[in-house]
């Protein structure tokens, strides 16, 4: 634990010494043009941090950045030009009215798959690009509005060179606390968890349309404010800042520098302001040179620069505010069903994939539910666990009607799942992926319990990406357990496992039965089934055709026909 | 008549359009990725008819007319496409679809600013397919230009057509386009298709950048404007549907004529852009698209 | 008979989950061999390995070929060919062009075969003009197999053909791979369905979490 402090304390020396050399340089050694450079460094810090929310964490490629920085940098150009309006006035409005921009659009613009995402956020930013060249009596048309005023704060004026560069930074250091505190460790978890399992999401009562929403608009935020600061160090507006080579920079500065890391918009920003000047030599070139660097940081180094350095990307341990203990008296009173499915169908295309299916499950019942591919058995944890809807029938959980209620908050009411293959966001640790997952539960569950009781006591701080095929089993099933649910879904949960860690699944299962959970246990593998579940299900093209006794139902001859295909034609 | 040659101006435009968006979807089914490089690869074919009068003027009696340079361009943006596939495309194919946004990107990045430098940012301009003026047509008096657009984009989308419809290798294509695991299951070797896409798909839209050079001018900034049509091309008639993006094709050219001769033409493009905003707003899979599949 | 293909210490890995352990089998030529077990059991993993889709370490013997190590093309053009689960057809084309794009790259040999997949599913010719998509699950897998024989392979790797199909077509299906076997061919059919298999099969090996049973009943 020590040598753990010890490096951090080291990783972030090396950072602040860096940062102390940098300011010594600025401030009595650079020439102004060095300053210069430096204060563009510093809004292009600000514009990154910005983009990283929207590129790096919700991972959407977004081609507005250049839009919204060039929106602050209009409506502080205009407003101070035309009306001589004073930075308190311009530098808020600026970041207004790109956050109102991101607001207006953000509905349609953020539901989209990616690559029409890209095309709107495109669109949008070739819009305001041609009513900024086009509509000349407000925005001076393509030669822009000079005589931008500088920074003036009362009466406090900000001039050029020292004063403004240690202005700016001071704001990009203000953005940099900004965005630590809006990444904290829990929500970069969700982010993480967004990103890697896009389908899980929603099952661990992660919304991630609200998500992606404060994403955009964080971005949107800091691209205004970097605008805005932008012009009032070149003291005039023009196309050029609503230009495709905007986004371009910033692309090129968050993929150079590091896309989910704080310190990768700094290096991306100094690096990228700098490179013209180092590459001189190359002239008109130099974009090209840029796009050759470009290409070259996406194939051999996608995580930037700033991977190079030091700790993970999720930081430190997300820390849980202290936990209440979940009390058998808190369990749901037996003979309310947990789940109560009447009469389900659903039809896909030609196949009808359950036909009036009927089926109920009490607390502490572990019903398997078996059938051969095809035969309904996802369909139906998809439409229990609302990721899908029933053509007709009803189903009901503890009051709740799963029919019309989204996943979202049937899995916060109390329906959690599994799925055949393990979604499990890759680079966070065992301990804080179930921490993640508890994220919105309405009582906070005990985080080391639920971990012993997954047997996974040992391997807390272990990535999740380094886990062998059993674990990553144990730690899905941990998740699930996470948000405290009375009814569990599982899908295939021992897929894939030797004898030996089947028997361990088993065991866990049985002891949260014993709690009161109920389960729902979809598998075909009859080792695993027949000592661990009260009562089987079968189901055989969309038709409940057994429900009862495991032994009864497994010598029933319709079962052993559908299932084993035992009787010969 | 006024509108008689309106007409057939947005059906020259729309012709042109046409190779554009075709050859974005032809790499877009070798590949299923998005080559944003592909505005660039139309003003590289503008560029590429620049450069190939300049060569060719010294040998050709007269003025040259720009048919002669089509198989020139051909070749020159075919070799370009290899390239972006070689590039930006096969070394990341496993990756996620961002990763290949930002190398088409980036490649779309060197070769503006490479034309740009090698050119210069001034517009310029490419001769006529066959020789300015008009033609007497079914009474009509109709620009040259515009009629060689459109036979020139007839031809070369036929032979696509016939590609792709009657032989072995545009079938292989095709199966690659709908299922590229069985494709390779049959043996047929997907990095050949693959750089066939890119290759094709880009030689079109040299063709069209050939094709729009003599009447529009081509600067090397026309790249984004160019990929955002072709993408709203294929919004309109469904991701992935060679008849769709040239059917939306024509859609933005009529829209795009249409409007400017009430207005102006950026008046048209922003026109343009907004009502793409809004399409998206009610309809996120475009108008005749596939149905929206759960957030990729 | 002689032994087609030839498996041995196939082992095949989904990143840590071990699908298929240390297999060996053999099949031989002239006649179908079941591979059979419940789903999970590892059928399609072994014979996605196998084709070349999935990767294994062990040794896969075609004759005397060694194909382990070989690119899924190399494998289909040394003999091999895969009708995968779910037949898989291409939807926007033809039946034609299904069969046509399978085959061989010289036109009169491509037309020949054509002809013989025609001969072995005439319930197909009909339907030649039509798109896939349109037809039944019973033709869209008698199109799937007579896809399968425009590479004219030495071995075929079927898996669970009769998914979904209603009995009479199975018997149609049924026919083709006797006639294919009798021809010579070596057939792998992986099933969940064994009554099905222990019909059609001159012999079975049975497949359990990853391992093959040892006995096999012929």
């Amino acid at each position: 634990m020590m040598a753990g402090i010890l490096a951090s304390v080291r990783a972030n020396l090396s950072i602040l010494l860096a940062g102390g050399a940098l300011a010594v340089y600025a401030l009595a050694f650079a020439s102004s043009y060095d300053q210069r450079l430096l204060t563009i460094s510093g809004i292009y810090v600000i514009m990154v941090l910005g983009y990283q929310f929207i590129f790096g964490h919700a991972g959407a490629l977004s081609l507005a950045q250049g839009a919204f920085f060039g929106i602050g940098a209009y409506v502080t150009g205009i407003l101070g030009s035309q009306f001589g309006a004073g930075f308190l006035a311009t530098f808020p409005l600026s970041i207004a009215v790109a956050a109102g921009l991101a607001l207006l659009v953000a509905f349609p613009v953020l539901r989209l798959a990616s690559h029409y995402f890209a095309l709107a956020t495109l669109a949008l930013s070739q819009l305001l690009l041609l009513i900024a060249v086009n509509w000349e009596p407000v925005t001076g048309g393509a030669n822009g509005l000079p005589g931008v005023p500088p920074i003036t704060i009362g009466d406090w004026r900000i001039a050029r060179g020292t004063p403004l560069l240690v202005f700016v930074w001071v704001l990009a250091f203000a953005a940099i606390l900004i965005a630590r505190w809006q990444l904290n460790p829990r929500r970069v978890a969700m982010f993480t968890v967004m990103r890697e399992s896009p389908l899980a999401v929603a099952a661990f009562g992660i919304d991630p349309g609200l998500l992606r929403l404060r994403a955009f608009l964080l971005s949107a935020a800091f691209g205004g404010a970097a605008g805005a600061l932008f012009v009032h160090t070149n003291r005039v507006v023009s196309p050029e800042t609503l230009g495709f080579g905007i986004m371009v920079t910033c692309l090129t500065m968050t993929v150079v520098g590091g896309r989910l890391r704080i310190p990768g918009a700094i290096i991306g920003a100094l690096l990228l302001t700098h490179l013209p000047e180092w590459f001189r030599g190359l002239d008109e070139y130099y974009l090209v040179a840029v796009g050759v660097l470009l290409l070259a940081m996406v194939v051999f180094a996608p995580d930037g620069l700033a991977s190079f350095i030091g700790r993970a990307p999720t930081g430190d341990r997300v820390n849980a505010p202290p936990t209440v203990r979940t009390s058998p008296e808190q369990r749901p009173s037996v003979g309310e069903p947990a789940l109560a499915v009447q009469a389900v169908s659903k039809r896909y295309g030609g196949i009808q994939a359950l036909d009036n299916v009927g089926l109920s499950i009490n607390p502490g019942e572990i019903v398997g539910l078996i059938g051969a591919n095809g035969a309904g058995k996802t369909t139906l944890a998809n439409i229990v666990s609302g990721l899908d809807r029933p053509d007709s029938g009803t189903l009901f959980s503890r009051g709740l009607d799963l029919a019309s209620t989204s996943p979202t908050a049937i899995a916060r009411h109390g329906v959690a799942r599994t799925f055949q293959t393990p979604q499990l966001p890759d680079m966070l640790t065992v301990r804080d992926a179930v921490e993640t997952a508890a994220a919105s539960a309405t009582v906070r569950p005990d985080t080391d319990a639920i971990l012993a009781g997954c047997h996974l006591s040992q391997n807390t701080d272990a990535g999740c990406g380094t886990l062998p095929h059993g674990m990553r089993r144990r730690v899905e099933i941990a998740r699930a357990l996470a948000g405290a649910p009375y009814l569990l879904v599982l899908d295939e949960p021992a897929a894939g496992l030797a004898p030996e860690e089947q028997l361990e699944i088993a065991a866990i299962l049985r002891a949260r039965a014993a709690d009161g959970l109920a389960l729902l246990v979809i598998d075909h593998n009859l080792d695993f089934l027949r000592p661990l579940a009260t009562r089987l299900a079968c189901l055989d093209g969309g038709c409940l055709i057994a429900d009862g006794p495991v032994e009864a139902v497994l010598a029933d001859p319709a079962v052993r026909d559908a299932y084993f295909g035992l009787v010969t034609p | 008549m006024l509108s008689a040659q309106l007409a057939l101006n947005a059906v020259a435009l729309g012709a042109a359009y046409a190779l554009v968006a075709i050859g974005f979807v032809l790499v877009l089914n070798a590949t299923t990725a998005v080559n944003f490089a592909h505005g660039e690869s139309v003003v590289a074919g503008g560029f590429a008819a620049v450069a190939l009068t300049g060569l060719v003027a010294g040998i050709w009696p007269g003025a040259v007319p720009g048919i002669v340079l089509l198989p020139g361009v051909l070749l020159l943006t075919a070799l370009l496409g290899l390239a972006i596939a070689g590039l930006a495309y096969l070394p990341i194919r496993d990756r996620p679809p961002v990763s290949v946004f930002v190398t088409t990107i980036a490649f779309g990045i060197i070769v503006a600013n490479g034309l740009n430098a090698g050119f210069g940012a001034a517009p310029r301009t490419a001769p006529a397919l066959l020789g300015g003026g008009t033609v007497e047509l079914l009474g009509i008096t109709a620009s040259r230009q515009s009629l060689a657009i459109i036979a020139t984009a007839a031809i070369l989308i036929g032979a696509l057509a016939f590609l792709l419809q009657r032989t072995q290798l545009g079938r292989r294509f095709r199966a690659c386009a709908q299922d590229p695991e069985m494709a390779r299951a049959l043996g047929i070797r997907l990095t050949r298709i693959t750089l066939l896409g890119f290759a094709l798909g880009t030689a079109f839209a040299g063709a069209a950048g050939l094709l729009l050079a003599h009447q529009f001018f081509v600067t090397p900034s026309d790249g984004a404007s160019l990929i955002l049509k072709a993408y709203i091309a294929v919004v309109i008639g469904g991701w992935g549907s060679l008849r769709g993006a040239a059917l939306g094709a024509f859609l933005i050219a009529v829209f795009e004529v249409a409007v400017a001769s009430v207005s102006s033409q950026p008046m048209a493009e922003g026109l343009l852009y907004a009502a793409v905003l809004l399409v998206l707003l009610v309809r996120p899979e475009g108008i005749f698209g596939e149905p929206q599949r759960l957030r990729a | 008979m002689t032994e087609a293909l030839e498996i041995t210490g196939l082992t095949v890995r989904h990143g840590a989950v071990v699908a298929v352990r240390d297999a060996a089998l053999s099949v031989p030529a002239g006649a179908i061999t079941g591979l059979v077990g419940v789903n999970g059991a590892g059928k399609s993993s072994l014979l996605r390995a196998v084709v070349g889709l999935a990767a294994a370490d062990g040794g896969i013997r075609l004759g005397d070929r060694e194909l382990s190590g070989l690119s899924v093309e190399a494998r289909i053009g040394a003999g091999l060919a895969y009708v995968p689960e779910g037949r898989r057809v291409f939807p926007g084309m033809t039946v034609e062009e299904n069969l046509l794009v399978a085959g061989p790259g010289n036109a009169r040999r491509r037309r020949e075969r054509l002809a013989q997949a025609l001969e072995l599913f005439p319930q197909l010719a009909p339907r030649r003009a039509d798109r896939a998509w349109q037809l039944s699950g019973g033709q869209q897998q008698m199109l799937a197999i007579g896809r399968a024989l425009m590479a004219d392979p030495a071995v075929y790797l079927m898996d669970e053909p009769t998914l979904g199909l209603a009995p009479r077509v199975i018997e149609d299906v049924a026919d083709g791979l006797a006639r294919l076997a009798t021809n010579g061919a070596a057939i792998l059919l992986a099933e969940q369905n064994a009554g099905f298999a222990e019909h059609v099969c001159e012999r079975i090996v049975g497949i359990r979490t990853g391992r093959i049973e040892p006995g096999a009943v012929s």
